[in-house]
């Protein structure tokens, strides 16, 4: 068996990587939102895919929670597909972040704005770190709060073998609001990626 | 005598792309910390002429340490080398009295510039 | 091989549409597949603002989007599922589609002029028509199917597990927001005697007549369901004792004035009703046992009124047992 797991250089690599592009994406949101974004340092883990229903149960079971998934495909066969978190008590707030006083804007829209505007921004900054490029599909809400959005996410894992796990606290000043990300990349690209943190650690 | 400078940052590869990085013309000697408490230690055991300073670390984050050389009052030059550009980042960390910001990822045309400009090469 | 040749055709012949924008917003171009089905000319709207040639296109929001695109470089969707279309442009399914307008998905995509440097917004728009056709015969077929499940097939009021199920939902809310909650039944007096005279036809038009008279008589959030035979109740939400009362006073006193009209004959019938309320009843089975207590004293009372539950009801019916 192909070994996926990443050695102690490689992790930290993909850390830098991903803190240099999570700088780029709170710059860029912040000029946006006109707020401050607090940046913490995101807790980056690989985990098998299949654990990862199990361990959102604990987190989300019982709130009113809504899960939005973005593809993306990068060169080089780089792919994978994120998966935005949210618990629904302050969409409100969102709405008026995004600077909507539109009342025509669901819920689900709001959602769906929000997530494409925090996951393309910083993909579009790992990607950059990467010399690679990402093209995106649409954002789809795979739950709503009506539905069990743990099974729903025990499908979606099944079709990938290991997990990116990056957990994302958004923290702005004027509203704060919680989200996790949540990173999936099939097993062929977990390989193209090491290949490509080998190539940025050769460089130093 | 040559200058010593401190490279913190709690990334393996972001302290060797500053290593890679420095400029030939930087004549000093290196040393490492890994977070704001290990750096701390080191600018109170020796003489530091320079930090090159990451902001987002475990234990003591960049913010907290520019606040220690402030309250202690050390005679060190400090360049903020971080991932977090925001413009009220930047001004906060200015206010506490570093001499410049660096933009992550480092590179040696943009540290040269900043040197330059400072009298460090 | 060179193949700068292409664009041009593709761009006329792509069987979706595009828009490009400049940062101001206005039209630098959009091919003839959106020219043709807005019925516009691309030389007299070039240059002109997007939300002029598309005066209903929902401009706070999706101008805040596009300004996303151009700030933060990076794309922006949207979806026929969230927001049907965002121009108003036929579809081809004129004959076999109910709805008048395009079902859209869009892309906006950030573009940059490399010898400029110039940053513009390229809006692609795919015909999602199909897709939302039968998505809506779906939903209209699960909720004609939701409908089959909850109401009764007589009388067209809930049935009685439906009911059962809103009970307890209801006396949940109110437990849980200290909202006041009412509950009657009631029954047809002397409806076995109706079917005798006048055959079971009879019977089930005066329980269709009698809820339909009934259900009008009630607020949108009341809910009125079958509870077996000729027995009916109805749920009242946020609603104290007197209003219930109230209700119920209304509904004996029309029924009892309403003829209903069989083969050329005026039938005339009366209901006598049993209310309880929530709180003195602590769950929804106690509720149903005291209306319906009350109810079967209001018949021995002599039908055709009113009784409120109180709690020496429960020893007069010993009384009557033994």
């Amino acid at each position: 068996m192909t070994d996926l797991s990443f050695t102690e250089e490689q992790r930290d690599c993909l850390q830098e990587l991903i803190n240099v592009a999570m700088g780029l994406a709170s710059d860029k949101l912040a000029r946006f939102l006109n707020t401050f974004v607090h940046l913490q340092v995101p807790a980056i883990g690989l985990v098998n895919a299949a654990e990862i229903p199990e361990q959102f149960r604990g987190q989300y079971q019982g709130l009113n929670s809504s899960m939005i998934s973005l593809g993306f495909f990068g060169d080089g066969g780089l792919r994978g597909e994120t998966i935005l978190l949210y618990q629904l008590e302050n969409a409100g707030k969102i709405a008026a972040l995004l600077g909507y006083d539109d009342d025509a804007t669901s819920e689900a829209e709001m959602l769906t704005d929000i997530s494409s505007i925090l996951t393309t921004t910083f993909l579009n900054g790992l990607a950059e770190q990467l010399d690679n490029s990402f093209s995106y599909a649409a954002p789809r809400i795979i739950s709503s709060r009506d539905n069990d959005f743990i099974s729903k996410l025990e499908q979606t894992a099944f079709h990938w073998q290991l997990a990116l796990k990056v957990d994302i606290r958004y923290e702005l000043t004027d509203y704060s609001f919680d989200c996790n990300m949540i990173l999936l990349i099939p097993g062929e690209a977990v390989l193209k990626l090491k290949a490509i943190l080998d190539n940025v650690l050769a460089e130093f | 005598m040559a200058l010593t400078a401190l490279i913190c940052d709690d990334s393996l590869l972001a302290r060797n792309q500053m290593k890679k990085s420095l400029p030939a013309a930087f004549d000093a000697e290196i040393v490492t910390a890994t977070n704001g408490l290990e750096a701390l230690t080191v600018l109170r055991g020796q003489e530091i002429g320079v930090v090159f300073l990451d902001l987002t670390m475990p234990e003591l984050d960049g913010v907290g340490v520019l606040e220690a050389i402030k309250a202690e009052r050390m005679d060190v030059f400090v360049i903020v080398v971080s991932a977090d550009i925001q413009p009220e980042m930047q001004k906060r960390v200015m206010d506490l009295g570093a001499l410049a910001f660096i933009q992550k990822p480092v590179n040696t045309d943009k540290l040269s510039a900043v040197m330059r400009q400072y009298g460090l090469i | 091989m060179d193949i700068d040749w292409l664009s041009g055709p593709l761009l006329q012949q792509l069987n979706s549409g595009v828009i490009l924008l400049n940062k101001q917003l206005q039209v630098v171009y959009i091919n003839p597949y959106i020219c043709r089905r807005a019925d516009i000319q691309l030389e007299s709207v070039q240059g002109k603002d997007l939300f002029s040639v598309f005066a209903d296109a929902p401009k706070a929001w999706l101008s805040r989007k596009l300004n996303s695109v151009l700030s933060l470089q990076s794309p922006a969707f949207s979806s026929w599922e969230q927001r049907q279309y965002l121009f108003k442009l036929p579809h081809l399914r004129p004959v076999s589609s109910a709805n008048q307008y395009m079902a859209q998905n869009c892309n906006m995509l950030p573009l940059t002029e490399p010898s400029s440097g110039e940053h513009f917004v390229c809006l692609l728009i795919e015909d999602a028509t199909d897709a939302y056709v039968y998505q809506s015969q779906l939903q209209q077929s699960n909720l004609q199917l939701q409908q089959v499940n909850r109401l009764d097939g007589l009388t067209g009021v809930l049935n009685r597990n439906y009911w059962q199920q809103q009970l307890e939902v209801e006396v949940q809310r109110a437990g849980r927001y200290q909202h006041p909650l009412s509950l009657l039944f009631f029954d047809l007096d002397k409806f076995k005697r109706l079917n005798d005279e006048y055959g079971h036809q009879a019977g089930d038009i005066v329980l269709i007549e009698v809820a339909k008279l009934i259900g009008s008589l009630l607020r949108e959030t009341d809910l009125f369901g079958r509870y077996g035979g000729e027995e009916f109740a109805i749920i009242l939400p946020d609603t104290p004792l007197e209003g219930a009362i109230e209700v119920a006073k209304r509904i004996c006193q029309r029924v009892a004035a309403t003829p209903i009209e069989y083969q050329q004959q005026q039938l005339m019938t009366s209901v006598s009703v049993g209310v309880s309320q929530f709180s003195i009843a602590t769950s929804a089975d106690e509720l149903i046992q005291q209306a319906d207590l009350a109810l079967y004293q209001a018949k021995r009372n002599g039908r055709n009124q009113v009784v409120t539950y109180y709690p020496e009801l429960i020893d007069s019916l010993k009384k009557v047992k033994t």
